[in-house]
């Protein structure tokens, strides 16, 4: 029985550490910003599901904790990365040559200048989106 | 806890990996030609961490350090987020 569960972690293990090698390589290896973001983001929490649910074989004590921290990660990512998304979009970073962009003509009426000694951002109201 | 040699070994390099990870994703911090560049590797140089310390809980047999993990976790969102609209607006709140 202790053996299953043992081999059992260590396949999750593995995996999680699979996936975090491959969002790396993404990490280093596309082109665009916002295809690093699909890499590193999606990837990243797959990678850190399969170590928790390798910890919580491997030493079942800490299964709640792992549960808990699962499920904010699984809430936390997609916001954080749709943040920074949007915060890239927003501030002008280019994409690569061969994709298309939709949102060029209302991006051009609200765009805002990169950094706050450019821009009069903190006497507008464009607080709430 | 950590009887058998299979996870021993499984532990240590896996370790060995995270760490290799953090140094090769470092590189984006430094190069990125975005701000928005490096904050999404500095985001997943945390992701990383948090890895790394979830394991070390396993090496040394203690289950308390995933309460840190999930507390550096909880730091992280908010910092990317507010960063991340400090990139986008110009000011952070």
């Amino acid at each position: 029985m202790s053996e299953i569960r043992e081999i059992l972690g260590v396949f999750f293990i593995g995996l999680g550490v699979f996936f975090y090698v491959v969002g790396v390589v993404g990490l280093v290896r596309f082109p665009d910003i916002y295809m690093r973001i699909h890499s590193a983001g999606k990837v990243g929490l797959l990678g850190l599901v399969g170590l928790l649910i390798g910890t919580a074989f491997i030493f079942p004590e800490t299964t709640l904790q792992a549960i808990a921290l699962i499920i904010f990660f699984v809430i936390g990512t997609p916001v954080a990365s749709h943040a920074l998304a949007s915060a890239a979009y927003r501030s002008g970073v280019p994409m690569a040559d061969s994709q298309r962009d939709d949102f060029a003509e209302v991006r051009k009426d609200d765009v805002v200048p990169d950094y706050p000694e450019a821009s009069d951002a903190t006497t507008s109201a464009g607080g709430v989106d | 806890m950590i009887e058998s040699d299979l996870v021993q070994t499984v532990l240590d390099i896996s370790l060995l990996v995270m760490v290799g990870l953090l140094i090769v994703t470092s590189w984006r911090v430094v190069v990125g030609p975005s701000p928005a560049d490096r904050l999404q590797a500095i985001d997943m140089i945390t992701t990383i961490l948090i890895g790394v310390i979830v394991l070390l809980s396993m090496v040394e047999v203690k289950a308390f350090y995933i309460s840190i993990a999930l507390a550096l976790a909880a730091l992280s969102f908010v910092a990317t987020v507010s960063i991340a609209r400090y990139i986008q607006e110009g000011r952070m709140f």
